[in-house]
C-alpha cells in the first residue's frame, strides 16, 4: 500500500486525537529518565503527551505488560459465589513500538491462542493496532539484525514509521493500518519519491548501526542438535543469582504463577509473572523437585528460547532485544550464550 | 470464548479414608447439567481448588463408566490438600477440567494388561482398571502389581480384596515394611517379577509411581520383552493452569498437562536425562 508522510510536529496531535477513540499507549519519558509505555489517559493527557519520546533506545520493560500484566485477577469470589472479572477490552493503539517488540507480541499472541485459548490475554489483545517507529540509534546489546527481527519489518505491523529527519515515512502494513490513516487523514500527506528514497537509505543506515552481530542461525542449529556442552550451563550457574529479572523483561516470556487471596469471606484468584529459573518453579507439594540443580534450570532457560520454541513454532523465543543482558546484575545475556555456542 | 480458568462447585457426597494421610472424595457437581455432561477418559486429571486457598492438579480415580459422580484420591501433602482433608461431607470443592491425555483402552483390546503402581500411584490407574473390568472379555490377561511402603499406605484396601476374587485377574501386593499381619510379598514392586509370569508377547503396561520406581519397573519390563511403545507412564509435575499456559510442567519441548500426563516409554526415553522423567 502506498506510503504516507507524517510531520513530526503532528505526532502529538495525532495521538491526542486518536486517544479519543483508542486506548492509546505511548513511549513516554518518566521522571527517572527511562522511557515506558504509558496509557494516554486522564485530564492531564496533554501534559503526558508532551513526554513522548520516540527516540528511546530500548524500553526497560517490553510492551507485553499491556496485554499480559505482571499481576492480574482471574476472578473474585464472595462467599461461595465466583464473579468473573474479564472485561470487554477497548481497542488499543500501541504507537511507537520497536520492530523486535512487535515480533515479541506476535510470539505471545500465538502462544496464548495455541491449544486452549487464554481469555484474559486474548480479550486484551484482540483489537489492537501496532505502530512501529523504527529504531534510530540501536542500544549496544541489541542484535535484531542477527535475529532477523528488526530494526524494520517487512510485515506483521499495521503501520511502520521511518524517521527521515523532520518527518516520518509511514508504511501501511494492513487494512486496519490503512483505515487508521484514512480516519486521521488530516495528519498525513503524500510521500514523494524523494521521501521514499530517504526512507530506504535511512533504514539501511540504522541497520549498519546495530553493532552486535551474531551467528544466530548457527546457534539455533547447535541447540536443536544438542551440541551445547553442559559445562557452559554450569559456568553460567556459578555466576547467575537466579533473580529472574531477565525473564520478567523478556518480550516472549509468559510463565505465570497462580495464587489465592482471601479476606474474611471474599477474595480473588490472581496470576502473576513467574520465572523458570526459580527453585520453586518446579517444586512439588511433597518437596520433590526435578529441577533442583541450578545448571538444569539455566539450561531450561536457554533451551526453551533457542531450541524448543524454534522446534514448536518455527520462531525462536529470542527476538534479539538485548534486555536480558541490559537488566542483568551479574552480566549474563543470551547474546553471550549465542556467541559461546557458535564459536566452536 | 470459554473461560477455562473458572472452576465449578461440586459437593462432597462421601469421604473414604484410604490411609493415615490419604482420602478418597466422591464429588457431584452442583450444576445438574454439568454433573450429567461431565465426560473424561482414564488418565485425565482435574484442577481442584478451594477458594482462597489454592488450586492443584489431581488425577481422576473414578472411571468414565461411573456416571454422575467423580472420585479423587488425595494425599495431604501441601497447603491445599491438607485443607481439603479438613472438609466434611456436604462441603464444597471447586473443579475444572478434565485435562490432559489418557491411557489407551479401546486401542489395547485383545492384549494382556499389566498395571504397576506404587503408593499413591494406584488412584490414576484405578480409572483404567475399572474401565477394563466392565468389559473384561475384550482383553487377555490382567495383572495388577501394587506396592507401598507399609500396609497402611495401600489405597483401596477393600476394593483390592474384591479384585482378588475376580476370576482371571491377578493382584499382587507388596510392601517395604510389613506389619505382623502382612501375608503377602515384602520388597519393592519389582520383586514381584519372581512371583508371577511377566512375559507376554502382546503385553501392555501401565505405570504410575515415584520416579525411582518408574525407572526400575521400566528396566524390568524391557527385560520381560515389552516394547517401548507398549509401556505407558503417567507423570507428575508441579502445575498451575492445566492448559499449557503457566509453563511450570514443561518437560523438554512438551507440557505434562496437555501433551501428557500419559507418555509412552518411546517418548520418555527421548527426554534428556536432566529432565528427570525417571528418577
Amino acid at each position: 500500500m502506498k506510503e504516507r508522510l507524517l510531520e513530526k510536529d503532528n505526532v502529538k496531535a495525532l495521538c491526542m486525537s486518536a486517544s479519543e477513540q483508542w486506548e492509546t499507549y505511548l513511549p513516554l519519558k518518566s521522571i527517572g529518565g527511562d522511557t515506558h509505555f504509558i496509557k494516554l489517559d486522564g485530564k492531564d493527557r496533554e501534559l503526558l503527551a508532551d513526554k513522548l519520546n520516540l527516540e528511546y533506545e530500548s524500553l526497560v520493560v517490553p510492551p507485553k505488560f499491556i496485554l499480559f500484566p505482571q499481576l492480574e485477577s482471574l476472578f473474585k469470589f464472595e462467599g461461595e459465589k465466583i464473579i468473573e472479572t474479564v472485561k470487554p477490552a477497548a481497542k488499543k493503539l500501541l504507537f511507537g513500538l520497536r520492530a523486535c517488540d512487535v515480533k515479541g507480541l506476535k510470539f505471545i499472541d500465538d502462544f496464548f491462542k495455541r491449544n486452549f485459548e487464554d481469555i484474559y490475554y486474548l480479550s486484551r489483545s484482540a483489537d489492537k493496532l501496532l505502530v512501529i517507529v523504527g529504531c534510530k540509534s540501536p542500544a549496544e546489546n541489541c542484535f535484531c539484525t542477527s535475529a532477523k527481527t528488526g530494526p524494520f519489518l517487512e510485515n506483521g505491523f499495521d503501520l511502520q514509521l521511518v524517521d527521515i529527519g523532520e518527518r516520518f515515512v509511514v508504511e501501511i502494513g494492513s487494512e486496519r493500518g490503512k483505515e487508521f490513516v484514512d480516519t486521521y487523514q488530516q495528519f498525513f500527506a503524500e510521500a514523494s519519491k524523494n521521501d521514499l528514497e530517504r526512507s530506504k537509505s535511512e533504514k539501511h543506515s540504522v541497520e549498519q548501526k546495530v553493532s552486535l552481530s551474531l551467528d544466530f542461525e548457527k546457534a539455533i542449529e547447535r541447540f536443536c542438535e544438542d551440541k551445547v556442552p553442559e559445562q557452559m550451563y554450569e559456568r553460567i550457574a556459578e555466576r547467575c543469582i537466579y533473580c529472574g529479572g531477565c525473564l520478567y523483561v523478556c518480550p516472549t516470556c509468559t510463565c505465570f504463577n497462580v495464587f489465592d487471596e482471601r479476606r474474611e469471606n471474599s477474595g480473588r484468584r490472581y496470576r502473576n509473572w513467574d520465572a523458570c529459573v526459580f527453585e520453586g518453579y518446579t517444586r512439588e507439594a511433597s518437596g520433590h523437585n526435578p529441577r533442583l540443580e541450578k545448571w538444569i534450570r539455566t539450561s531450561r532457560r536457554y533451551e526453551h528460547k533457542l531450541k524448543y520454541d524454534y522446534l514448536t513454532t518455527g520462531m525462536s523465543g529470542c527476538v534479539g532485544c538485548g534486555r536480558c543482558l541490559s537488566s542483568c546484575p551479574v552480566n549474563i545475556g543470551i547474546s553471550q550464550v549465542i556467541e559461546e555456542v557458535t564459536k566452536q | 470464548m470459554r473461560n477455562e480458568y473458572l472452576p465449578h462447585p461440586a459437593i462432597i457426597e462421601s469421604i473414604q479414608r484410604e490411609s493415615f494421610d490419604t482420602k478418597t472424595f466422591k464429588l457431584v457437581f452442583k450444576d445438574k447439567a454439568l454433573a450429567e455432561s461431565f465426560n473424561y477418559k482414564p488418565g485425565q486429571f482435574v484442577q481442584v481448588s478451594l477458594l482462597g486457598v489454592g488450586e492443584s492438579p489431581i488425577s481422576i480415580t473414578s472411571s468414565p463408566s461411573d456416571k454422575g459422580f467423580l472420585e479423587l484420591t488425595i494425599r495431604a501433602v501441601g497447603k491445599l490438600t491438607r485443607a481439603i482433608h479438613q472438609l466434611k461431607q456436604g462441603d464444597k470443592i471447586y473443579i475444572r477440567g478434565p485435562y490432559g491425555n489418557s491411557f489407551p483402552v479401546d486401542e489395547v483390546a485383545g492384549k494382556d494388561l499389566y498395571f504397576i503402581a506404587g503408593g499413591i500411584g494406584l488412584p490414576p490407574l484405578r480409572s483404567v482398571i475399572k474401565s477394563v473390568f466392565v468389559r473384561r472379555g475384550d482383553f487377555g490377561k490382567i495383572k495388577i502389581l501394587y506396592g507401598a511402603k507399609t500396609p497402611n499406605e495401600l489405597c483401596f484396601k477393600e476394593e483390592l480384596k474384591v479384585w482378588k476374587q475376580i476370576d482371571n485377574i491377578e493382584v499382587l501386593l507388596t510392601v517395604d515394611e510389613p506389619d505382623d499381619r502382612w501375608q503377602e510379598n515384602v520388597g519393592v514392586v519389582t520383586t514381584l517379577w519372581g512371583k508371577t509370569d511377566m512375559v507376554s508377547p502382546n503385553g501392555v503396561a501401565y505405570i504410575c509411581g515415584p520416579p525411582i520406581m518408574i525407572k526400575f519397573v521400566i528396566e524390568k519390563l524391557l527385560t520381560s520383552g515389552f516394547r517401548d511403545e507398549d509401556i505407558y507412564i503417567t507423570l507428575e509435575r508441579y502445575m498451575k493452569c492445566g492448559i499449557g499456559k503457566c509453563g511450570h510442567c514443561n518437560i523438554a519441548g512438551m507440557f505434562v498437562c496437555i501433551d501428557g500426563p500419559v507418555f509412552t516409554y518411546s517418548q520418555l526415553k527421548k527426554f534428556p536425562d536432566k529432565e528427570k522423567a525417571m528418577a
